[in-house]
């Protein structure tokens, strides 16, 4: 399911004196399967930018396809809806939408409302609670019981069992430990590899984007400044730092060992990359002495 | 949403924005109170022409006050035809089983719009010329002498501007709830009643949790800042009655006085 955004632009309270400009000319493609990161500060449109692409706001001119569902200013909230289905969305701070009596109610609850049965609903949703690592006594239980770690996993399981074909996260670790987080984007990358969902992130964590994404899109002021793989864009430290944004800790290592005369080509993201190529730089050096 | 008025306060240095919030209080309430006098043409039309004069020295259009009005209209027209169909005495026109429409009727119809539009316009006043922190320092400052009686008067001033204080928090957090249960497929303001009551919910309950949650961590917050109530505490904005506050309160005294010798 890929998505397509054609020179969408957004006011905020458009045609009032309050009007106040928040994404402008923004063109870009996902295509379907990948793992997207989007990336840029505060204020910088990430946010105004998803609840586009699930038809929370329709742009004020432009028009973006989102698995097969056009969307432009004059499409009727009908349609929306239909759209809404195929993709699942993780605000911030998820476990602030909670309100079911049990755990297992509230993930059953998206399902239920996008027309599948109880008994259906109930099936998907004890599915989804093993996924994301909810222990089957918590089920049973209110989920205001719960502590903050465990609810966020049940308000994930609830956006998961829409069974989206495109998955939205927005800052989706903020605030977990770090067991948790590593759990969570571990959780996330096994979705995108066995169930082929098109997942894009918003985040802060420049090591999440070296490790899981394919795809990089920068944004600043309301403007795409860049549109890329991560490769391309963490090998430019001195672009990032101009525009305020940091390096993976990896590459972060990788410039300063090219500061210290240790070339590495291409950039490593991971540190399993960075570990391969300094042993082959190692063992053509060690190589090299003995003979 | 936005078409809630209250705490709406339009920047200004009109003479009414430079009152001292205390006069601006009781006067409003004061003046609800003296509407209640009027029962003639003379004593309505006296009323309006104080409304107008006052909303010409705040120096904000007419259109704001107007737009108070509008949330209200179906309560007033409800009253107003309450009063034309059921009210007895006078020269009946038109009769039908417990209907009758009468001259006296149509005069008190026209009487309870007037009330009701001239109350909504003073209080609208009040709260376009003075921002909810004065109001409440003002109200705080009017109840002292309620302490006497046991009256909690600090906290009910901190219990408002609080409250104030928190409205555009609440509306920001619940467009963010709304989305994300728009995401889950729940549908706001479409489809029957019942459907309709039964979308609120999902809605309702992580306000109020949230709600509760925040009201926690500020009262930590505060203590952990030494708060220890009200007594003792010092303001940083003082409020000082001036004589245009005086010549306000004689004026409505004079309107007073005015009412009682030409009511009938």
């Amino acid at each position: 399911m890929s998505i397509d955004i054609e020179k969408l632009n957004f006011e905020y309270q458009s045609k009032t004196p309050f009007a106040h400009r928040a994404l402008t000319d923004v063109s870009l493609q996902i295509s379907d399967g990948s793992y997207t990161a989007i990336i840029g500060h505060t204020g910088s449109g990430k946010s105004t930018l998803l609840q586009h692409l699930n038809g929370l706001l329709r742009p004020t001119s432009g028009q973006l396809t989102v698995a097969g569902n056009l969307i432009t200013p004059e499409t009727k909230n009908k349609e929306l809806n239909e759209l809404r289905r195929h993709v699942g969305f993780v605000f911030q701070f998820p476990e602030a939408q909670l309100f079911e009596e049990t755990v297992l109610k509230d993930i059953a609850f998206a399902p239920k409302n996008f027309g599948k049965s109880e008994e259906e609903s109930e099936q998907i949703a004890r599915k989804m609670a093993e996924l994301v690592g909810l222990p089957s006594e918590v089920l049973e239980r209110s989920p205001f019981e719960l502590s903050g770690g465990q609810m966020r996993r049940v308000a994930i399981a609830g956006v998961l069992a829409m069974e989206p074909e495109i998955l939205i996260l927005d800052e989706p670790t903020a605030g977990l430990d770090p067991k948790g987080r590593l759990e969570m984007m571990q959780m996330f990358a096994r979705l995108h590899k066995q169930q082929h969902l098109t997942i894009i992130l918003v985040t802060h964590q420049m090591n999440d984007v070296a490790d899981y994404a394919d795809h990089v899109i920068v944004m600043e002021a309301g403007q795409v400044i860049a549109d890329s793989t991560p490769a391309e864009v963490f090998s430019h430290p001195d672009w990032l730092a101009q525009h305020h944004l940091g390096l993976p800790q990896t590459t972060a290592f990788a410039a300063k060992l090219k500061d210290a005369g240790v070339k590495l080509d291409p950039v490593p993201l991971t540190d399993q990359a960075l570990a391969q190529q300094l042993a082959g730089l190692l063992a053509k050096n060690g190589g090299g002495q003995h003979g | 949403m936005d078409k809630m008025l209250l705490g709406r306060y339009i920047n200004g240095d009109s003479l009414i924005h430079r009152m001292d919030p205390r006069a601006k209080l009781f006067l409003s309430f004061y003046f609800i109170v003296i509407v209640f006098l009027c029962n003639n043409w003379q004593t309505y039309t006296l009323m309006v022409a104080i409304v107008l004069l006052c909303v010409k020295l705040s120096e904000i259009s007419l259109g704001f006050f107007i737009k108070g009005v509008r949330p209200l209209i179906w309560l007033i027209l409800f009253t107003v035809l309450l009063q034309i169909f059921f009210s007895t005495g006078g020269d009946p026109y038109w009769q039908w089983g417990p209907f009758t429409v009468t001259d006296a009727g149509i005069i008190n119809g026209v009487f309870v719009f007037c009330r009701f539009v001239l109350i909504i316009f003073m209080s609208t006043l009040l709260t376009l010329t003075t921002t909810p922190l004065e109001i409440s320092d003002g109200l705080e400052s009017l109840l002292k002498p309620l302490l006497a009686l046991k009256v909690p008067v600090y906290e009910i001033a901190l219990m408002l501007s609080i409250a104030l204080r928190f409205v555009p928090t609440l509306m920001d957090e619940t467009t963010k709830i709304m989305n994300a249960q728009r995401a889950r497929g729940v549908n706001f303001g479409e489809g029957g009643l019942i459907k309709q009551i039964k979308a609120v919910i999902p809605l309702l309950i992580p306000l109020f949790v949230s709600s509760f949650n925040r009201a926690e961590d500020l009262a930590t917050a505060m203590e952990a800042r030494g708060y220890h109530g009200g007594a003792g505490r010092t303001k940083y904005r003082k409020q000082e009655w001036k004589t245009k506050d005086t010549l306000g309160v004689v004026m409505f005294l004079l309107v007073t006085l005015a009412l009682v010798l030409l009511r009938k």
